[in-house]
C-alpha cells in the first residue's frame, strides 16, 4: 500500500520548509555593505517594549549618528503613549543638538498589537500572538513592497530588547528570509536588569537574532551563543 | 537634607510603611534629613486616600510629603541628597548616574528574583547600599555616604561603535 500522494506531497513540502529554515540560520549571509540602502544610510526599526525596556532601547538609540541611521521607525505596542513621547522628546533632542549639516532624516511611529498581555489566559495566546505577527509581517514584508513612500522602505536593521512581542518581529523578518526578499539585521541587547539569568526573550532569541548583546558577563557563563561588551546604558 | 523614598511604578506596601515609620524617620532626622519625599506608586497607604494628590505631614521630626506618581521624577531626583529605591532598573541607573547617594530595598513579594540579582550585583560592586525592609532604619544608620564606589559614567561610544561596525559603517 503506498500512501495517498496528497501525503506525500505534504511530507515534501514540511521537509523542504524545515531544511529551508536550518540553511538560513546556519547559513547567515553576510557582507555588511549590503545592509543599507541605495544612498548609504541605513533604516533603523527600534521595539520599544514599554516602561524599562523603552527607557534602556531609547538610550541605545541616542547614541548612533542619526544621519547614518535614517529613516527610523519606532515601534511600540498599542496604547503605549508614555514611550511615544519619550521617542518624540529624544527625536526633538537630536534634531536640536545636532552637528553636522548632515540631514538627519525622518520618524515615524508605529504601533504592534501586544503579543500577549500581563495575566492574559494561555489559551487565548495564539490569537493575540497571530494578531501581532500580522503587524510585523505588514510593516516588514508587506509595506516595503506595496508601498513606493521611503519611510515604508525596507528595514535594514531592528533593534530589540524585549519584552515577548519581540519575538514576532523576529518571525516576521525570518518569513523575508524564507522567500528570499531583503531582510532586517535583528540586533538583541538584553536589558542591563539582567545580571545572572536571561529574560524568557533572551533565550528565545538567542539562537536566532544575527547579534546577540548582554550587559552582564555572567549570562554567558554557559559557553551559549552572544557578546558581552560590559554596560551599554 | 532632603530624602526621596520612590517604589516607581510598582505597588510597594511595606517600603512606604517602613518609610513612614518611627525608627526610620527618627533615624532620618538624627541624621540631619529634615525633609522627605514619598512617592507611593500604586502602594496602599494609610495616609494617602485614592482621591488624594498629595498630603503633607509632619512626624517624629521631619517634614513629609506623600503622592503617587509625576510624569518625570528627574527633578525629584536632582531636588534629592538621598535616594531610598526599590530594585528597579530604571531606578538605579538614573539614581547612580547622577551620582546621588542609594538605599536599595528589593521588594521580597515578587516572584521573579532577577530584580534582586540585580541590587545584589550593585551592593557587591559598591555602588549602592542593599537594604531590607525591617533593616531600613539601621541600613540608614550604618550608612557613609563617602564609602560608596562612584557609578561609571554613561559611555555611548561602545554601542555606537558596535552597530556601526555590524551595518558596515567606517567608524
Amino acid at each position: 500500500m503506498y500512501p495517498p500522494a496528497w501525503l506525500l506531497v505534504v511530507v515534501a513540502l514540511t521537509f523542504g520548509i524545515i531544511a529551508r529554515i536550518c540553511v538560513i540560520i546556519a547559513f547567515p549571509k553576510d557582507g555588511a555593505s549590503r545592509r543599507r540602502d541605495q544612498k548609504g544610510t541605513c533604516h533603523l526599526a527600534v521595539f520599544l517594549g514599554s516602561g524599562g525596556h523603552s527607557s534602556e532601547a531609547l538610550t541605545l538609540v541616542s547614541t548612533l549618528d542619526f544621519s547614518r541611521y535614517t529613516p527610523r521607525t519606532y515601534l511600540l505596542s498599542e496604547g503605549d503613549s508614555l514611550s511615544a513621547t519619550k521617542a518624540v522628546a529624544l527625536e526633538r533632542l537630536k534634531a536640536a543638538s545636532k552637528q553636522s549639516l548632515d540631514p538627519i532624516g525622518e520618524y515615524q511611529i508605529l504601533t504592534i498589537p501586544r503579543a500577549r498581555r500581563v495575566h492574559q489566559n494561555l489559551l487565548t495566546i495564539p490569537v493575540t500572538a497571530l494578531r501581532s505577527l500580522l503587524a510585523s509581517f505588514y510593516y516588514v514584508t508587506l509595506a516595503p513592497r506595496l508601498l513606493g513612500d521611503s519611510s515604508k522602505a525596507d528595514v535594514n536593521v531592528i533593534l530589540l530588547n524585549g519584552p515577548g512581542t519581540c519575538f514576532v518581529l523576529c518571525v516576521a523578518a525570518y518569513i523575508n528570509r524564507f522567500l528570499g526578499l531583503p531582510s532586517p539585521r535583528l540586533v538583541y541587547v538584553e536589558t542591563f536588569a539582567r545580571v545572572r539569568t536571561l529574560s524568557l526573550t533572551g533565550k528565545l532569541l538567542r539562537p536566532i537574532a544575527d547579534k546577540f548583546i548582554v550587559q552582564w558577563p555572567n549570562l554567558l557563563q554557559d559557553g551559549g551563543r552572544g557578546e558581552c561588551h560590559g554596560w551599554l546604558v | 537634607m532632603r530624602v526621596l523614598v520612590t517604589v516607581g511604578s510598582t505597588r510597594f506596601d511595606a517600603l512606604v510603611e517602613t518609610a513612614l515609620s518611627q525608627p526610620v524617620l527618627s533615624v532620618l532626622s538624627q541624621k540631619g534629613y529634615s525633609d522627605v519625599v514619598v512617592q507611593c506608586g500604586n502602594s496602599r497607604v494609610d495616609e494617602l486616600g485614592s482621591t488624594d494628590v498629595e498630603r503633607s505631614v509632619h512626624k517624629y521630626g521631619v517634614d513629609v510629603i506623600l503622592w503617587r506618581f509625576k510624569p518625570s521624577l528627574d527633578e525629584e531626583y536632582d531636588a534629592a541628597d538621598l535616594i531610598i529605591g526599590h530594585a528597579g532598573s530604571g531606578t538605579i541607573l538614573d539614581v547612580l548616574r547622577r551620582g546621588k547617594p542609594l538605599i536599595i530595598v528589593p521588594n521580597p513579594t515578587l516572584l521573579d528574583n532577577h530584580q534582586e540579582d540585580m541590587a545584589h550585583a550593585m551592593g557587591v560592586l559598591g555602588y549602592a547600599k542593599i537594604s531590607t525592609v525591617n533593616g531600613l532604619s539601621q541600613s540608614i544608620m550604618d550608612l557613609d555616604i563617602s564609602k560608596l564606589v562612584p557609578f561609571p559614567p554613561f559611555d555611548g561610544s561602545k554601542f555606537r561603535s558596535l552597530m556601526d561596525q555590524e551595518m558596515g559603517f567606517e567608524s
